[in-house]
């Protein structure tokens, strides 16, 4: 990755009708970047991609790409490729003309053609498949051909609109992977739009969260699980409790609460918080805290509960435990160790938590 | 699998026995005619290819022939080129699919023979066109290269068509998926490109099926040429009326008809042939 931006959009808006689908999109990409749009359906993902691509116009705002204002320049000359959520393979074509669509306007000799094309396949590994028909290929290997469709193109972007949602969850998980190493190693910054958190956070240098067309937050993955800007973004990655709390005192970057349940409370404040006031809402991830038969040491806040339901993960069991002062339950989630002592419904526990590991999440 | 295939059979038992008889059964009988022969009165049942001997080698059938073919030919180029825009916007360009495609079955609200003298009304010499044309002061005298001839006849012919090609071609190109234009437009081509690339080879089965629908009857037409060709538009199926009519010589008439239907499934052969190899080399 360089320093050098290879998009920037500047305040984007699109409306369809009075509708606005995307508003006041303002974003810079780096070169080599893996990007994520990340969001609920219907918050304007595909439309942002399709902005970008030129599929789409917009009101409002400027788009730059290497330094180049996209304004007159029509999608079949704009330097990105588009990898199609129903994958738009060319079902008239073999495996090997639908990668070299692209490139026969372009004059190359036969030789070259062939070698790109077949570098291309290699790449995807789908070595020795050129001569297939579309409709003999599986959903992956699918993917793949538009993958190589787009990249044989050299895009200085490569746009995806959920590439992966087509597949089932054991490829979907090995192509993440695939597709984060094949990223890194050709060096494109790729745009990625996709509505599963876990597929932007294993493979996104940066994400950015969206809600109702606008871009809430753009951070690192980790950044944006531990200090997610407000409520919508930390619901949406991850899970998380969420506890009503009153401000006490604001003293530089450390804050005084009274939480609902866990009482008075001194938490680090989150640099990004936009908005705050006396009503504070405050959030613990599950796996943050620590649950117990006997009131646990060495905690800096302790709470007595009553256990409501118990889900089992296979990789982690999930207690839901219910605490006098909080309407909703806690979920607690614990690593399943052989050692980890079983609860059940009805049971009484003790929870421990931390200061470092609550959330300020700003105004409640 | 084998109640499938039972279950198919049984579905398609009506249609089959229907088409057993109704074609199966005259073209026996049309085939055995072929091989009779006419006397003055009455029919000479010896078997006999005297009357194929006799038709193919007469210049004017042969001549018919290359005709109607020729015209049919026109007649298909000409309606398939029309109907290709008109199916194209019906599917890409309006959301009123409904209403366009209730709007092109228009012309089958009145009778074919109705609209082919409505074509005679405005052709002819004292006609519609001649006389706009006439009061407009841009001729001196009717035009009457209009009527009577080979044009009158495809054009007649591509109007009265239409409908049928439009449907199968409006079909194939509904199938088309959207993203398959935006990602020829993505990877560089221009629309006029993309139509080229990827409209065209994808609707090739739909062209193809629009025009064996119109050639296949319209080579044997004959109200049309007898309306509106004069004796220049006379084609193969004239010949064999008047065989089968004023000529009264069946078995000549069933010859010419079986000679036609021949040559017309290896034409139609050839062209689905070649239409599809030239869809497939389209990269
Ligand atoms: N052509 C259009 N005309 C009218 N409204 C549209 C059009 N395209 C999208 N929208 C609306 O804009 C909003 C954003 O659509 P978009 O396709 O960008 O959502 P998305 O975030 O990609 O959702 P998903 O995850 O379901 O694909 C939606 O509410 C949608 O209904
Ligand atoms: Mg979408």
């Amino acid at each position: 990755m360089s320093d050098q931006n290879i998009i920037e959009l500047k305040d984007v808006e699109k409306r369809f009708g009075s509708f606005v689908a995307v508003s006041d999109l303002t974003l810079s990409l780096k070169q080599g970047e893996f990007f994520s749009l990340l969001g609920p359906s219907g918050c304007g993902k595909t439309t942002a991609l399709r902005i970008i691509a030129g599929f789409q116009d917009h009101e409002k705002g400027k788009i730059t790409i290497d330094g180049v204002p996209m304004k007159d320049i029509p999608a079949n000359k704009r330097p990105t490729n588009m990898v199609f959520q129903s994958y738009a393979i060319f079902p008239h074509l073999t495996v090997f003309n639908n990668v070299a669509f692209g490139l026969r306007k372009s004059r190359l000799s036969k030789a070259e053609l062939d070698q790109r094309v077949n570098e291309a396949l290699d790449m995807v590994e789908l070595t020795g498949m050129g001569g297939r028909k579309a409709d003999e290929l599986s959903g992956g290997q699918r993917q793949r051909v538009a993958l190589a469709r787009a990249l044989v193109m050299q895009p200085k972007v490569l746009l995806l609109d959920e590439p992966l949602s087509a597949l089932d969850k054991n490829l979907r998980e090995a192509m993440q992977l695939e597709l984060r190493r094949l990223q890194q190693s050709i060096g494109i910054t790729f745009v990625m739009v996709t509505h599963d958190q876990y597929e932007a956070m294993t493979m996104s240098d940066r994400i950015g969260v969206m809600f109702e067309g606008k871009l809430m937050q753009v951070d690192r993955p980790e950044v944006l699980y531990a200090q997610p800007c407000n409520r919508e973004v930390a619901a949406f990655i991850g899970g998380m409790n969420f506890v009503p709390a009153e401000l006490i005192k604001e003293d530089g970057d450390q804050l005084q609460i009274k939480a609902a349940g866990f009482g008075t409370l001194n938490i680090d404040v989150n640099p990004n918080v936009r908005e705050r006031g006396s009503a504070l809402l405050i959030g613990v991830r599950p796996e943050q805290l620590e649950i117990a038969a006997t009131k646990p040491e060495g905690y800096d806040s302790t709470i007595e509960g009553t256990i409501a339901n118990v889900a089992f993960y296979g990789e982690s069991v999930h207690y839901y435990v219910e605490v006098e002062g909080l309407t909703d339950v806690v979920s607690v989630a614990v690593p399943n160790y052989f050692h980890t002592v079983d609860y059940k419904s009805g049971d009484k526990v003790w929870l421990g938590l931390q200061n470092s590991s609550i959330i300020d999440l700003g105004k409640g | 699998m084998r109640s499938e295939a039972s279950k198919g059979l049984a579905l398609s038992a009506p249609a089959s026995l229907y088409v057993g008889a109704l074609v199966s059964i005259p073209l026996g009988i049309l085939v055995v005619y072929s091989f009779w022969t006419q006397t003055y009165v009455s029919i000479d049942k010896t078997f006999t290819a005297v009357n194929y001997r006799e038709a193919l080698t007469d210049p004017l059938v042969r001549h018919l022939l290359v005709r109607s073919i020729f015209i049919a030919g026109m007649v298909t180029i000409a309606t398939v080129a029309l109907a290709y825009p008109i199916a194209y916007f019906i599917a890409f360009r309006t959301q009123k699919k409904t209403l366009w495609l209730l709007l092109i079955t228009i012309p089958f609200w009145s009778s074919y023979l109705l609209r082919v003298f409505s074509w005679k009304l405005i052709l002819g010499f004292n006609g519609v066109l001649n006389s706009a044309l006439l009061s407009l002061n841009l001729i001196d005298q009717p035009l009457t290269f209009l009527l009577y001839n080979e044009l009158a006849v495809v054009l007649t012919l591509a109007h009265a068509w239409a409908p049928f090609a439009i449907l199968p071609i409006y079909v194939s190109l509904q199938k088309i998926d959207p993203s398959l234009l935006e990602a020829a437009t993505d990877l560089g081509l221009s629309p006029a490109e993309s139509f080229f690339r990827v409209t065209l080879p994808m609707t090739v089965p739909g062209i193809v099926a629009a025009s064996l629908i119109i050639f296949i009857p319209t080579v044997g037409d004959y109200v049309t040429p007898a309306l509106v060709g004069g004796s220049e538009g006379k084609m193969i199926a004239n010949l064999i009326q008047v065989q089968f009519g004023a000529a009264n010589n069946w078995p000549l008439g069933a010859t010419l008809s079986l000679i036609a239907m021949v040559t017309v499934g290896l034409v139609a052969i050839l062209f689905v042939v070649l239409a599809t190899t030239a869809g497939r080399r389209i990269r």
